[in-house]
């Protein structure tokens, strides 16, 4: 009997992975229900407690991140900070972060700052629960005998860190209810969850990347009978690029010494992806006191110049370069507010289109007798997507004795629901394969707030369940870790070999503090 | 908001309820890629590294002793007339001639009077990749001490490579004589008069025809210059001819071993397929496993008994049976090693089959093939000395391989993929290995 949540996952031949820190406006992607660390849960969210419902609920802390014209809510100067940590189950994984954050306006003009440091552990192979799972011995026969005087590094245990920094301006256009505004985030990277997990059997994965997300943003309101009606805008450009370093250490035979042996093989993964983003949001007030009701519709579309050749199931060096990706959501949101209660639920269908596929390198010969030349396609895969996001909150807050002090509760719920099918396209074989298959991801969030007149204290987690990592397994070659995950973006991978998940739970908290300015 | 809170809790439990794990991806067959590299890891195929690097002057050496007939008691016979690099360092005979045979190749010839040597000449491809069992009974090994009885007791060498060569000398069939020959100058052969037990006159002996060549003394004061010429020993002598099979017998770059070094595009899809078939339904990994596709292990393949025989089992071939009276050994041979397999045809200990092709369908039914073998596929010279009575074909399939026993049902387009596959296995320089045969050597005497 598998672990609870071990998979047999078929996997491979094309796999691009946007490993873009995940905002708001970005929509992620993934074919095999592999966990995710929380990494890009940088910033604080009024909503986090309450499943991240957005549409239809405004989120002041949140907000100006996702589109920089939001800023316009800004009142005052602010500075805030919200220590976050994420953690597999399993001790599979996890990180911490710590921005701050300044907020501020003058007159017509706003603006946010904010810089963030970040470690992220190195990601492990799920270890097994109870007594009995203590892994399986190498038979000494078949052990590699070290006696290889060459150096070989062994796994890299060490955290490794990220900047963040951000910047944002805006403008309240005089005599208008619009502003506009520009964001900047820039990422330095060097750590992004799971990546070192994608190559399997590798000693060790030096990453060293960048990613620049550039947002510009609008938002106009309207004044009606039963209240504002808003109508937001966004455009943002988003480029990653890392390089991973990855030491493998290959087991071969020697033959001047008859045994086997282990040498080290460096490669250099080039990973690159850009996205552009169109995104527009409206929102009116519904008859009923209290009740707003939204609409999202968003376009994201990417290319993938350059993708690293991943190690998946042992399957090296298949070519896995270019491909792009349409992506879109259409959500619908309602919320309420009245007195000191709060609810917001969204609904979001996110249909996406893919295709990526793989070049021959050199000339190949197909099944038929044909050849295919070099930059030819020798497998293409066409995904079609058709997934959907529900999230859901509640609120109150309870005035505390004493007078100025709230006391604030959140519940929330979010439910990703993951479909998909596959055509692939064998050009060497001949072949064509189908596939359907779908899963579900369920986060259950909570949130305490405590404000006072000056400030307030906020702490929010979510708990992500539904999705593995994959496990240690035995190999005669000693390779650890013979599967993949991946954390902190998208993973498109077609499906072509076996991969064995162990089903962990991904854990966040945040304690956000926001104090005023004078 | 009471309400509110009720429908989330509700909403959680049902959340809980229904999506504890999700549906397996099912349905996409693995690619070929994906199931040999797991088939890999499974057989613990392992690239192989290189040789390691010879003493230019030990080669020279060993080089000029492989092709020099002054080894055999005859001089009539070298190392090389049984492993000829135009033969791919095998024959190309189902059974070797030795000693008193002429002409070379699949056409070489018994001498009169005299017997095949019983067995297949093996290639000496990748001999020196590290094999732990030498001969095709396995009796040099470096698992411990050699099977009993002892034939000889071997002075320490460099390696099993050095001590192989030291045996051929000893074998009257192969290089040493009969008792009365005379040489191709018609002189005495001195190393026939010995008895079998004295193995170390009998390489003092040929040291001694050496040490008088001049060409050789300058040979070996270039590679053992530390040695007086008097002090000389033929573990030396041995050690130079392992040397020089290290340097220019290795061959280890066939397509197969470019795909194991993470070329996906370097065998083609028949290959692959053949490949998967290998390490799989056709179970030919069962045996042919490990780094060299084979030569850690023993197995009696139902291989048809033709020839003169060995030991006390003669006119039958018992192989490590002889040597080890276990039930397992009875007829089990050492399971060759793969690469270059297509070159050294005739196949298994007696060279009883002759293409891959055939190979392959006697491994698809093992039982059928052997009682139904036609002794006419065998070559003239060698086709009367088939025993294909009942009593030794059951004595054959008594101790039949368990792993051999189930047929494979294999189809003729899957055998036609395994042939392809063991094609790969080809390395690419070993298909012309003419140019390292000497002009001359030292003695004078023919090279050819």
């Amino acid at each position: 009997m598998p672990p609870s949540g071990l998979r047999a996952v078929c996997l491979v031949v094309a796999l691009i992975c946007l490993v873009s820190p995940a905002r708001a406006q970005l929509i992620p992607i993934k074919t095999v229900p592999i966990a995710q660390g929380d990494q890009f849960q940088l910033f604080p969210a009024n909503n986090l407690g309450m499943g991240s419902a957005s549409i239809a609920l405004a989120d002041s802390l949140a907000d100006p991140f996702a589109n920089p014209a939001l800023g316009t809510r800004i009142a005052g100067a602010r500075l805030f900070s919200s220590p976050t940590l994420y953690s597999v189950s399993r001790n599979a994984g996890g990180g911490r972060s710590l921005p701050f954050a300044v907020l501020a306006r003058s007159r017509v003009w706003y603006g946010v700052l904010a810089l963030a440091l970040q470690q992220v552990d190195p990601s492990r192979p799920p270890q097994p629960e109870g007594l009995f799972g203590l892994g399986v011995a190498v038979p000494d026969a078949i052990r590699p005998v070290p006696v290889d005087p060459s150096p070989i590094p062994g796994p890299d245990l060490r955290a490794h860190g990220n900047e963040y920094a951000f910047a944002m301006v805006g403008r309240d256009l005089p005599g208008t209810r619009t502003s506009i505004a520009a964001s900047v985030l820039w990422t330095g990277l060097h750590a992004l969850d799971g990546v070192d997990l994608l190559y399997a059997g590798s000693q060790r994965v030096a990453q060293n990347g960048h990613a620049l997300d550039l947002r510009l943003g609008a938002v106009t309101a309207w004044r009606g009978e039963r209240g504002d009606r808003t109508l937001e805008a966004l455009v943002l450009r988003n480029d990653f690029a890392a390089t991973h370093t990855v030491t493998y250490a290959d087991t071969y035979w020697d033959p001047g010494v008859e045994a086997f042996r282990q040498r080290a093989r460096i490669e250099h993964n080039v990973d690159q992806t850009q996205t552009w983003g169109l995104h527009f949001k409206y929102t009116v007030p519904l008859t009923a006191a209290g009740w707003r009701i939204g609409w999202i519709g968003t376009l994201n579309r990417s290319s993938h110049p350059k993708i690293p050749n991943y190690e998946l199931a042992n399957v090296p060096a298949i070519p896995r370069d270019p491909g792009y990706t349409t992506a879109f959501d259409f959500g619908i949101g309602v919320s309420k507010v009245r007195g000191r209660a709060t609810f917001g639920a969204d609904l979001v269908y996110e249909p996406i289109r893919s295709y990526t596929w793989a070049d021959a390198t050199e000339p190949m010969s197909t099944v038929s007798g044909d050849t295919l030349a070099a930059g030819a396609k020798t497998i293409e895969n066409h995904f079609h997507f058709s997934n959907a996001v529900l999230r859901l909150g509640a609120g109150r807050d309870i005035e505390l004795p004493g007078g100025g002090k709230l006391f604030g509760l959140q519940l929330g719920l979010m439910l990703r629901s993951v479909h998909y099918n596959l055509s692939q396209r064998d050009n060497v074989q001949d072949l064509q394969r189908r596939l359907t298959t779908g899963w579900m991801e369920w986060t259950p969030t909570w949130g305490l707030s405590l404000r006072f007149a000056e400030f307030e204290i906020r702490y929010a987690g979510r708990a992500t369940h539904g999705a593995g990592r994959p496990q240690s397994a035995f190999s005669p070659v000693t390779w650890a870790g013979r599967d993949v995950a991946l954390a902190g973006g998208t993973i498109l991978a077609a499906p072509n070999g076996p991969l064995n998940l162990t089903h962990v739970n991904t854990t966040t908290h945040q304690i956000s503090l926001s104090l005023p300015l004078r | 908001m009471t309400r509110h809170v009720r429908t989330l809790c509700i909403l959680v439990v049902l959340g809980l309820a229904a999506c504890d794990d999700p549906n397996p991806i099912e349905g996409v067959p693995e690619s070929l890629d994906a199931q040999l590299r797991r088939q890999f890891a499974q057989w613990n195929i392992v690239p192989i590294g290189p040789s390691p690097m010879q003493d230019p002057a030990m080669v020279a050496l060993g080089r000029a002793l492989m092709f020099d007939k002054i080894l055999s008691g005859n001089r009539d016979i070298s190392c090389a007339t049984c492993h000829d690099p135009a033969q791919y360092l095998g024959d190309g005979l189902a059974l070797a001639v030795g000693t008193g045979g002429s002409g070379s190749g699949p056409a070489r010839t018994l001498g009169a009077g005299r017997a095949f040597v019983p067995r297949n000449a093996p290639t000496l491809l990748n001999s020196s990749i590290g094999m732990p069992y030498i001969f095709w009974d396995g009796r040099l090994t470096r698992f411990g001490p050699p099977p009993p009885p002892p034939d000889v007791v071997l002075p320490a060498t460099a390696n099993l490579l050095a001590a192989q060569a030291m045996l051929p000398v000893l074998n009257r069939r192969e290089m040493r004589g009969e008792k009365g020959d005379v040489d191709v100058f018609g002189n005495p052969n001195e190393f026939a008069q010995f008895e079998d037990t004295q193995a170390t006159a009998i390489w003092q002996g040929v040291m001694q025809r050496l040490v008088a060549v001049p060409g050789y003394v300058t040979l070996f004061r270039a590679a053992f210059p530390s040695i007086p010429a008097s002090s000389l020993r033929f573990q030396d002598m041995a050690t130079a001819i392992a040397a020089f099979q290290t340097d220019a017998l290795m061959k280890t770059g066939s397509p197969f071993d470019r795909y194991l070094a993470r070329d996906n595009n370097a065998l083609s899809v028949e290959a692959k397929r053949g490949g998967v078939l290998f390490f799989g339904e056709a179970r030919c990994s069962q045996c042919h496993n490990g780094p060299f596709l084979g030569g850690r292990d023993f197995a009696n393949s139902g291989v048809p008994q033709i020839g003169p025989g060995v030991g006390q089992a003669a006119p039958l071939d018992k192989g490590r049976g002889e040597l080890l009276d276990f039930q397992f050994y009875q007829f089990a041979f050492r399971v060759p090693p793969l690469r270059n397999v297509e070159l050294t045809a005739p196949y298994f200990h007696n060279g009883s089959f002759a293409t891959l092709e055939a190979v392959v369908k006697h491994y698809n039914d093992v039982t059928t093939s052997l009682r139904t073998f036609d002794p006419s596929t065998l070559p003239a010279s060698v086709r009367d000395s088939y025993h294909g009575d009942a009593a030794t074909i059951n004595a054959l399939l008594a101790s039949l391989d368990g792993r051999l026993q189930a047929p494979l049902h294999l189809t003729d387009a899957q055998i036609a993929d395994l042939v392809t596959f063991l094609k790969s296995l080809t390395d690419p320089t070993a298909r012309d290995l003419t140019g390292i045969i000497p002009a001359s050597v030292p003695s004078g005497l023919p090279v050819r």
